[in-house]
């Protein structure tokens, strides 16, 4: 993933109402740290930043213009509107060139399993360490064909050269099984009930 | 239909119905799930005819999740009572749904059908929600 240019300004004010206030000027606020520098408190262009993490995934790596000078950030973490969808806050990590880092990674399932069958993705993202310039957008997992009884562990996901897996290789990304009948459909939810019940 | 198996005090006070959910906002274990878009307090009935009308619509070869529990009670003095002598007995469980909660989630081959049946879930809860899908929409 090649990084991204993005004009930043500085904030000086602070709280909710700053940060309404920013957000109403079209802008996001944001913070940048990292490798022990002190935090640095940005407002990014909210429909520049929304086309970024559209087109380049939550792991984009920016390159931010502040005040003259070049950063090298990553997206670590995007706050959205529980409802709204739009972008409330974004945290942005430091990063140097050829630098190894640790990013939750998407998985993609690919493919089309064996027919009568229901794939229960149970990992959505997985942990690699990867150089920061060349983060993938996201990784895929081929099901195609895949019969009843299939299980693919983090192992089985292909990742790009250089990089190597920080999720432990065992944990189950995504099953296959014999679609379930109607009364064993029943028969699950009536057990989640169970389970859900003696929790509380 | 979903109870607490034992709770510490019988009667509770209502529950706040301020604020959006502070979690469970994405679809995490399915494809697809309903979103809900105001306050409300869903009944264990309510929750078990929306299961029901989801299961009824796929039939076979889906999964379903259910994401809220109905663990508050809710009281109710019976009719045409006088008021004062006490507060009235456990009527119902509810779950305090805030906006943005995911209610339930499920996971099926056919998106248009997975979508119908949620649909036919949505009427039969109380409160406006809408149909959201893992990836999320876009910014």
């Amino acid at each position: 993933m090649s990084e991204v240019r993005l004009a930043a300004e500085s904030r000086t004010e602070f709280g909710k109402g700053a940060a309404r206030r920013t957000r109403r000027a079209g802008k996001i606020p944001a913070v940048l740290y990292g490798h022990g520098s002190d935090p640095k408190h940005l407002a990014l262009p909210a429909l520049e930043f929304a086309r970024v993490v559209r087109e380049h995934g939550g792991n984009a790596v920016l390159s931010l213009d502040l005040n003259g000078s070049q950063e090298l950030a990553l997206t670590k973490t995007v706050t959205t509107h529980p409802i709204k969808n739009y972008i409330e806050h974004v945290d942005l990590l430091l990063v140097q060139r050829g630098e190894k880092i640790t990013v939750d990674v998407p998985v993609v399932l690919v493919g089309d399993a064996a027919a009568a069958t229901l794939v229960t993705q149970e990992l959505s993202t997985i942990q690699i360490e990867a150089e920061a310039l060349h983060l993938p957008e996201n990784l895929e997992l081929s099901i195609e064909a895949a019969g009843p009884g299939t299980q693919f562990h983090a192992s089985d996901v292909t990742l790009p050269s250089g990089a190597s897996l920080v999720t432990d290789a065992d944990a189950l990304v995504a099953a296959v099984n014999e679609a379930p009948s109607a009364a064993q459909m029943d028969g699950e939810a009536a057990e989640a009930a169970e389970a859900s019940a003696d929790e509380s | 239909m979903l109870i607490p198996r034992r709770v510490k005090h019988r009667k509770q006070h209502h529950p706040k119905r301020s604020g959006a959910a502070k979690g469970g906002t994405k679809v995490t274990f399915g494809e697809f799930g309903i979103q809900a878009l105001e306050p409300a307090y869903v009944t264990n009935r309510q929750i078990e005819s929306a299961r029901i009308a989801i299961n009824r619509h796929i039939r076979r070869g889906g999964k379903v999740w259910i994401n809220i529990f109905p663990d508050r009670p809710l009281t109710k003095k019976p009719a045409e009572t006088r008021m004062g002598s006490g507060k009235g007995s456990p009527e119902y469980w509810v779950a305090n749904v805030k906006p943005g909660r995911v209610l339930f989630e499920m996971t099926y081959p056919n998106e248009t059908v997975a979508r119908e049946a949620l649909r036919r879930a949505i009427h039969k809860l109380p409160l406006k929600c809408r149909i959201v899908t893992r990836e999320g929409g876009d910014f």
